[in-house]
């Protein structure tokens, strides 16, 4: 699955972010692996557009960052849902469920 | 909000750039630990754990790209490279660079400041409240308009129109006298009703407006001052109010002070001190009745339109006139009153030449942004190379066409920036310029800019909406004309354009043609602008060539005005003192004294009724005029001019001998046709009645026509007497000299005030300077005109340069090829140069057709030629193609040049 990456839109990945960060903070990694459990292993969510993602939804406002330490004692930058995300997740949440369900009935008619 | 969030992210990242790049590399670097620590945890090797993190991470310095290229701050930091780019490639292409921005800066700061001026002096709302319902009424005939009101009708139309919310009214009273303030100083007068200032929405301060009664004859002595006055002569003093000053003689009281931005609504007058007018509150005519000349200005009532206004004002007219007594129906006879905003009235005489410079100017704007548009086409086209193969190596279209856009702008600003201060340093010179003060008097540049634009030109300031408009006509051209190649540009397939630009392909066909038609737009143009400037100069010519009938060389003029009720035996006793002191100065050659000298900047001219023959008086409108000038002894010889039959004036011709008279040429063109030596006429010069008192002259002598009023207009017949049998009150000195004549200048000043403490003299100048003066504003207009149009030809010159220089850098290949095959040197400069007559050709025939159908508007201001004169057109044209072929040339010359060898190898 991790070849259709490219094509996954850009609205996609971020209102898989916004959902998987919930209203915790998190890591890249742990982003990233949290992202491949709530979609049950069907993406992967590689670096490449990880951090673009991540670094312009800061610009965005959607997300905030501070600095703390990982598990491992590591300096990890941290990742926290804003009132605005939360308010982009609710927009952009309903299209999305009219396109899947509407693609979804679709092909069960085929 | 996103928009706000991103700036500030932007603004952040480029402030602490070394931070937030060492903070991503962190980032980034904890995550790949962090998959590597799992995998050591999962027993392999920390170097193949660390290896396989990094790989399966994508490459560290990959993400942080991909993490900058989305990032705000990189649009901005791309928009800074683009225009260091821009920047970099304007200084690398220094010509091209210049010639855009000086040429777009001087057509943006010359629009700029001429606009401003007519914008000032011509299309500003005048500063007066609800200025555009000002009139001003005047009367015409068929023969001449612009005649002010008389008083008797004037008082009449007071109560009687309904249009008017208020008719006020001034009238002019010239120089006076003003004593018992230290030095005497001469001051400019006017009466004016007491509605005149409420009118026009101006309170004296300190103090009052004259009161209702005040203005009615036999009304109190009352004064306003001008600002001006009052701060030169009462040093700004509000205590002023209610004290006495003395005007000609007659102690008067300081009743109020006028704001100091208060403009007096006549161009031609600038008065320091104001009395009310006498006006009779009886409105018949007759002839034994004092009349005044009233300068009516009334403020339409609210929703009348000027058309009703005008109507009631002839109606009430033609009403009028039937109550005149007999001997005034000639006077009512084909008169129409005219009524006009004052603001048309205000601008008058300059409003052509404003106009014109305007048109000039505007020409000058549009061939410099034509130019511009065409340098900018050529540079686009050989930069097309460039575009290609940046799109090639991974530029998109819109960082492409940005880039173009951001260069475009860039040098729309420059050129901006060098017009606005352009437009600063002309109209500051306007502005000072019409301002009174040492700059006004000494530099000649002020005197040469001065007189045109007249003393509205305090108000003149750089106009923001004019300039404005000016740099965005000058910015649409650059990004118009800069972004339309870069969009082709970056459509063009790749390997076409390689392989065209290998080639060097000559351009498009429609570029091609948008090229050559702006190129014959601007030369046609310019020839528009030379054929104006040739038609001035030759105007400017006749107007110094006409024989003034004066020697203006080395003599000094000066005024003394003594009051106007002045008995005749004072003022002979004045001059018969003065001229003896005048005559004693060391380096004088001749004095004499006159009541008009030539060039008078208020020409004074009593017109002297006449009488010919025997027998009965015509009645008075219908007697021949003529204007009457005394004059002592020496006058002619002083003046230089030339005495042409008959004698000049001698000291003989005194108050008890035969009255005598010399006449101008006209006047014994007009009146005796040819020789009138030891005619008789009758004239009542001097006669406080009109009827009564006219004596018999003698025509001594003939003099050459001198021109009094200014040099354009026609002569008008001329009566000189002697100043001894008819002594005026305005008494000028002339000094012919053998030395510098303003080295006279103080010498004059003791002669009089050891003649009369109590007389100031005034405009000591000398002869030269008046006609200077007089010839100030047309020199002005043709010399600004001829400067456009120089302009404009250069810059059409430096446009035919461009065009062809690229169209041969283009066809450089074919220039081998031709050589090659045999074609001499000599051909193919021909092959280019005939490519370019052909452009230039249609280009100056268009700009001849032009100019011949505008000529209209020009013919007012022409003097001895008509607006469709040859040898101004073909000057015009001959120059424009010559400055033209020149330019193409160059570029031709380069073509013959073109290295057979190098051609072949580049291939």
């Amino acid at each position: 699955m991790e070849r259709n990456q490219a094509n996954l839109l850009q609205g996609t990945l971020d209102l898989l972010i916004l959902t998987a960060i919930g209203d915790g903070e998190f890591h890249g990694l742990g982003i990233a692996r949290r992202v491949e459990q709530i979609t049950g292993g069907t993406f992967k969510v590689r670096p490449g557009s990880l951090f673009p993602a991540l670094h312009r939804m800061e610009e965005a406002g959607w997300l905030n960052s501070f600095w703390g330490e990982s598990e491992n004692n590591r300096r990890a930058r941290y990742y926290r849902r804003t009132r605005e995300g939360e308010r982009q997740l609710g927009i952009e949440t309903e299209p999305w469920m009219i396109v899947s369900r509407a693609i979804a009935s679709a092909l069960k008619a085929n | 909000m996103g928009m706000g969030s991103r700036l500030t992210s932007a603004l952040r990242t480029l402030l602490h750039k070394q931070r937030v790049e060492s903070e991503l590399d962190t980032e980034i670097r904890s995550y790949v630990d962090a998959i590597a620590d799992e995998k050591i945890e999962s027993g392999i090797s920390p170097a193949e754990a660390r290896r396989q993190a990094l790989a399966e991470c994508g490459g560290l310095e990959q993400v942080k790209e991909a993490v900058r290229d989305q990032s705000a701050s990189t649009t901005v930091e791309s928009v800074i490279q683009d225009i260091r780019y821009g920047l970099r490639q304007m200084r690398r292409n220094p010509a091209f660079t210049w010639t855009a921005v000086i040429t777009l800066g001087l057509g943006i700061g010359a629009t700029t400041a001429i606009f401003s001026a007519v914008y000032a002096l011509l299309l500003r709302p005048l500063p007066y409240p609800g200025a555009n319902r000002l009139m001003y009424v005047s009367q015409a005939w068929p023969k001449g308009s612009g005649m002010p009101m008389i008083s008797p009708d004037f008082v009449a139309a007071q109560s009687a129109l309904k249009s008017f919310q208020s008719l006020a009214g001034f009238v002019d009273m010239g120089d006076r006298n003003l004593t018992g303030t230290g030095d005497p100083v001469r001051v400019k007068v006017v009466q004016m009703t007491a509605n005149f200032l409420p009118m026009l929405g101006i309170v004296p301060r300190p103090g009052r407006n004259f009161l209702n009664r005040e203005d009615r004859a036999g009304g109190p002595a009352a004064v306003l001052l001008s600002h001006r006055l009052w701060e030169s002569k009462f040093q700004g003093d509000p205590s002023v109010v209610g004290r006495a000053v003395t005007l000609d003689g007659k102690i008067q009281t300081v009743v109020g002070v006028l704001p100091a931005q208060f403009l007096f609504p006549d161009p031609a007058i600038e008065p320091d001190v104001y009395v009310p007018a006498d006006l009779d509150p009886d409105t018949n005519l007759s002839r034994q009745k004092y009349i005044l000349m009233v300068n009516a200005t009334a403020r339409l009532h609210d929703g009348v339109t000027a058309q009703q206004a005008h109507a009631e004002l002839q109606a009430f007219a033609e009403n009028r006139a039937k109550g005149y007594p007999a001997t005034f129906g000639a006077f009512a006879d084909g008169r129409r009153m005219v009524m006009e905003p004052l603001q048309r009235d205000l601008t008058g005489d300059d409003r052509r030449s404003l106009l014109l410079l305007l048109a000039c100017v505007g020409a000058v704007l549009l061939t410099a942004c034509a130019n511009v548009a065409n340098l900018q086409l050529a540079r686009a086209i050989s930069r097309r190379h460039e575009t290609v193969v940046r799109g090639a190596l991974g530029a998109g279209r819109r960082r492409l066409v940005r880039q173009f856009l951001v260069e475009s702008l860039t040098l729309a600003t420059l050129a901006t920036a060098v017009g606005l201060g352009i437009a600063l340093a002309a109209t500051w010179l306007i502005r000072q310029a019409g301002m009174p003060g040492e700059f006004a008097g000494t530099s000649q540049m002020a005197q040469l800019i001065r007189t045109p634009f007249g003393k509205l030109s305090a108000a003149v300031q750089v106009d923001g909406g004019v300039l404005l408009f000016a740099s965005g006509l000058a910015l649409l051209t650059t990004v118009l004309f800069g972004l339309a190649p870069a969009i082709s540009g970056s459509r063009t397939d790749l390997r076409t354009a390689l392989q065209g630009t290998g080639l060097r392909m000559s351009s498009g066909h429609e570029q091609r043609l948008l090229r050559h038609g702006l190129l014959i737009a601007e030369i046609g143009l310019g020839v528009v602008l030379l054929a104006a400037a040739c038609l001035l100069i030759r105007s400017f010519a006749n107007v110094l060539h006409d024989d003034s009938g004066f020697d203006a060389r080395q003599s000094l003029t000066g005024v003394v005005q003594l009051q106007r009720n002045t008995p005749s035996a004072t003022v002979k006793g004045f001059v018969d003192q003065l001229l003896p002191r005048l005559q004693a100065i060391p380096g004088v050659r001749t004095a004499a004294v006159t009541s008009a000298l030539p060039l008078d900047k208020m020409f004074f001219c009593p017109n002297t009724m006449l009488a010919f023959g025997e027998g009965p008086l015509p009645p008075p409108l219908e007697r021949p005029g003529g204007c009457a000038i005394g004059t002592s002894p020496d006058y002619f010889h002083a003046a230089g001019t030339l005495v042409l039959r008959g004698r000049a004036f001698n000291d003989r011709d005194n108050a008890a001998s035969v009255p005598v008279a010399i006449v101008n040429q006209a006047f014994a063109r007009l009146y005796f046709k040819g020789d009138v030596l030891g005619k008789r006429f009758r004239t009542n010069i001097l006669a406080k009645n009109h009827d009564r008192e006219f004596t018999d002259r003698t025509i001594v002598g003939i003099v050459r026509d001198v021109r009094y009023n200014s040099l354009e207009d026609n002569v008008q017949p001329v009566i000189y007497l002697p100043v001894d049998q008819v002594p005026l009150p305005r008494v000028n000195l002339l000094l012919r000299s053998d030395v510098e004549p303003t080295s006279l200048a103080s010498a004059m000043r003791r002669a009089v005030t050891a003649t009369d403490a109590e007389q100031p003299l005034f405009d000591v100048e000398t002869m030269e300077e008046r006609v200077a003066d007089a010839v100030a504003p047309r020199r002005l207009v043709m010399l600004l005109t001829a400067c456009f149009a120089m302009l404009a030809v250069v810059l059409s010159g430096v446009g035919v340069y461009g065009v062809f220089a690229y169209s041969v850098s283009q066809r450089t290949q074919e220039m081998g090829i031709r050589l090659a095959l045999g074609a001499s040197r000599a051909q193919v400069v021909r092959l280019v140069s005939m490519q370019a007559l052909r452009l230039i050709l249609a280009g100056s025939a268009l700009g001849v057709g032009a100019a011949c159908l505008l000529s209209k508007c020009l013919s007012s201001m022409l003097v001895g030629v008509t607006g469709r004169d040859p040898v101004s057109l073909s000057a015009a044209w001959a120059l424009m193609t010559v400055i033209a072929l020149l330019a193409s040339m160059i570029p031709a010359a380069q073509a013959a040049r073109t290295d057979l060898i190098s051609v072949l190898h580049s291939e």
